[in-house]
């Protein structure tokens, strides 16, 4: 498909959302009893509210880490579809950990021991997939698969070993952080300077993953090896060894996210169902892809996904009764709206494929 | 022609070359494999509980005891799987249902498409299957003429309902060029967030607190015959067989078989030899869809009676069964029974041996991750002298396609 071609369906998507916005001006203007008008009051009111802003971003970590990890792994030519995996593992462990540790009752340095096992088990399952990608050339998406149904099986059957039951008694949370003096600036300051300490990882990570594929050799070798993995071996980079680190760095950032949401907002596993992370992995994949690979648009992507949940809460507190499966799902429509439109161009060439230097 | 058009499209184009043997020997092998790690999973949990409840299975001095006994946890998980009445019912019931699935997936696999999307088909299939017939109930005379009437529109409705949900991302790929991997995973939720609103905003049943519709009419399910036990009907499950064999024929048969195979194996060849793609990847898609709405339809009419929010994953599980068949129509029978039996014998190991029924989702993880690296074997039969060293069919693709010598993926 040729650049011309995309740009094309940018136009058109651009042109959709305009006229959705004209659509709403011509209503308000015609029928001024809708509820439209209440409806963007009552946004507008929450987007400056700080304590608004600050539960989304804490809800925005777990998405966004996973997010992160899925584009360095697919940058590097493996796709990892098992993120939603390694947050159930990582959320797990760390519970799991945590409670053991502290015998029901985790201090902070506890809690931050388990963080720091959960996001290993969570690297560990990613050197496995890696492994099973890289070294046995298993066909990625269905290995991502295994990922997840692996974890899915197992994380609610060692609940049941460990507590009997596929949930954990709840332990306490990390305790939020609070920068003396910027805190004080009026809404930055609640926002971005009073907040949990994963939501100061996750902003020190989107930088620092923006720079590092922006900036660095590194990042060359993650976006070659994905795109022309030949021509990195060519100049002499081991495309194996940047694959294995994109993977791992997808276990990394997935371990922090879910341990994030165990540790640092939930205080619990919840293991009914689809767990606690209940598709936020998922959500990961169409923040980054929303986000065309790069690691702002990620984030942006993530934030706006983790408000449309924080949305519903606050409108069913204020009376509007709007079903929540409905708001859940625009994020998955948004994706699918939007790879119908731009198609899937930005995927690296050599994504998915296995590479073979030919020299063993 | 993007990467990852070929990526996929070569992954299964590999999976569907490599030879029926081989095919037959890495599932059996994965299999194995699975069943082996999974004992150490049994072990390590059984070391995880200690101090056991009751006496412990072994003791091993420095590292502690050990609850449970993995040989006697599938022993058990056998004979409970087709032990007694009830579970034989249960077994055979998750077995009809994974007939559906399992089909649904290997279709769309045929044409080289990884449809994740069945469950989703699935839950909209069972929704359209539980209205049509709630509606269409009143009209025809009760009984076992209005039964059959009722079920033949169940089975309709479902099947269609879940074909136009299958077509959606069939579609996508065709004329929009949109990954079906990532369409239809993003669909499953999509369909269950409008299924449920759907059902608890308009169509729920008055007289319950849970999200439900009202019961369809006792002569609308199916008869619960042979076995005489509720949830399962030998009609399903000779029905889920005929299709099978119906499904292969159609694959091998007919020339929307062949023109499904082809697009599937080799897209630009087929092409070049005069098969609409882009046709045969939607109607394929269709297809698929309506195999899991037929199995949306028989979850209603033969287990739930209704439709009611938490429909258990069979749609994944179908994904579990088509790759341990190796993408066979034919093959997926001995694999659904297999995850039937899984199913019966779970709640069999949990009841009478306190090992958490959960143990059979780790299991379906397993396989599907030892299914997936043929290498795998490939390496350990070269290493101990059983195998010969033929280039590698499976996972990276046999045959080069056109297109793809720019890939840079093979050096070769």
């Amino acid at each position: 498909m040729s650049y011309a071609d995309t740009s094309r369906k940018r136009r058109w998507l651009l042109g959709a959302v305009g006229l959705v916005v004209a659509a709403l001006i011509a209503i308000e203007v015609l029928f001024p009893a809708n509820p439209f008008t209440g409806l963007a009051v009552v946004l507008l009111t929450l987007v400056t509210d700080p304590n608004y802003v600050g539960s989304v971003l804490r809800l925005t970590v777990p998405i966004a880490f996973a997010a992160l990890g899925g584009i360095f792994a697919e940058k590097s030519g493996v796709i990892n579809i098992g993120l939603e995996g390694l947050l159930i593992i990582s959320a797990f462990t760390s519970i799991a950990v945590a409670a053991t540790l502290g015998g029901g009752t985790p201090s902070q340095f506890d809690l931050w021991v388990a963080f720091g096992v959960a996001v290993l088990a969570s690297v560990l399952f990613a050197l496995l997939f890696a492994v099973v990608c890289i070294e046995y050339k298993a066909d990625q998406i269905i290995a991502g698969l295994a990922v997840w149904l692996i974890a899915l099986g197992l994380a609610p059957f060692a609940s049941k070993v460990i507590w009997g039951q596929v949930n954990s008694p709840p332990i306490a949370t990390l305790n939020d952080w609070t920068v003396p003096v910027l805190s004080e600036i009026p809404f930055f300051g609640p926002v971005l300077f009073d907040a949990n300490p994963t939501v100061y990882m996750l902003l020190v990570a989107v930088a620092a993953s923006w720079y590092t594929l922006n900036r660095t050799a590194f990042g060359r070798w993650i976006e070659a090896s994905g795109e022309n993995p030949k021509a990195l071996d060519t100049v002499g980079v081991d495309v194996r060894k940047v694959r294995y680190a994109g993977v791992l760095l997808s276990g990394l950032f997935s371990g922090i996210g879910g341990a994030g949401l165990a540790l640092g907002r939930v205080g619990q596993f919840i293991g009914g169902g689809t767990t606690m992370i209940n598709g936020r992995g998922w959500i990961g994949i169409t923040a980054y892809l929303f986000g065309n690979y790069n690691p702002l648009g990620a984030f942006g992507a993530s934030f706006l996904f983790a408000s449309l949940d924080a949305l519903q809460i606050r409108l069913q507190q204020l009376g509007y009764s709007i079903p929540s499966e409905l708001i859940g799902i625009i994020p998955y429509v948004t994706v699918v709206v939007v790879l119908a439109f731009v198609g899937r161009t930005q995927i690296p060439d050599a994504a998915g494929e296995h590479y073979d230097s030919g020299e063993d | 022609m993007s990467g990852d058009d070929s990526t996929i499209g070569r992954a299964l184009g590999g999976l569907v070359d490599a030879s029926a043997i081989e095919r037959i020997l890495i599932s059996l092998a994965a299999l194995g494999l699975s069943v082996v790690v999974g004992a150490v999973v049994v072990l390590i949990s059984g070391w995880v509980l200690s101090p056991c409840p009751s006496a412990p299975f072994a003791t091993l001095g420095g590292l502690g005891e050990f609850c449970y006994n993995p040989i006697e946890v599938y022993w058990v998980l056998l004979k409970g799987a087709f032990g007694s009445t009830f579970n034989l019912a249960t077994t055979l019931q998750e077995t009809t249902l994974l007939l559906f699935t399992g089909l649904s997936v290997a279709v769309a696999f045929r044409a080289g498409m990884f449809n994740i999307g069945t469950q989703g088909q699935l839950v909209l299939g069972a929704l359209g299957t539980g209205l049509s017939v709630l509606w269409v109930a009143p009209v025809v005379p009760a009984g076992l003429v209005g039964g059959v009437v009722l079920v033949a529109v169940g089975l309709l409705v479902g099947a269609a309902v879940g074909g136009f949900w299958g077509a959606i991302p069939g579609a996508l790929k065709a004329y929009a060029d949109a990954n079906e991997v990532i369409t239809t995973i993003m669909l499953n939720f999509v369909a269950t967030g409008i299924a449920f609103t759907l059902v608890s905003e308009v169509f729920k049943d008055p007289g319950s607190q849970t999200v439900q519709t009202r019961f369809v009419p006792e002569y609308a399910q199916l008869p619960a015959l042979v076995l005489g036990i509720d949830g399962f009907s030998m009609l399903a499950l000779v029905g889920g067989l005929a299709l099978a064999g119906l499904v292969y024929w159609v694959l091998r048969g007919t020339s929307f078989g062949y023109d499904l195979r082809t697009s599937g194996v080799q897209p630009d060849a087929a092409e070049y030899g005069g098969v609409d793609a882009k046709k045969t990847m939607v109607s394929s898609m269709a297809l698929s869809g309506a195999l899991g709405g037929v199995g949306g339809a028989v979850y209603v009419l033969m287990v739930a009676g209704q439709w009611q929010s938490g429909i258990p994953s069979l749609g994944f599980d179908g994904i579990t069964v088509s790759i341990l068949a190796g993408n066979n129509p034919i093959g997926v029978v001995p694999a659904a029974l297999l995850f039937g039996a899984l199913k019966g014998g779970s709640l069999v190991i949990e009841f009478d041996l306190a090992v958490p029924q959960q143990l059979v989702g780790v299991l379906r993880g397993l396989v599907i991750l030892f299914v997936a690296m043929p290498e795998f074997f490939r390496m350990a039969g070269i290493r101990y002298g059983y195998g010969d060293d033929e280039p590698a069919v499976a996972t990276d693709g046999g045959t080069p396609r056109e297109g793809g010598a720019d890939d840079g993926g093979d050096s070769e």
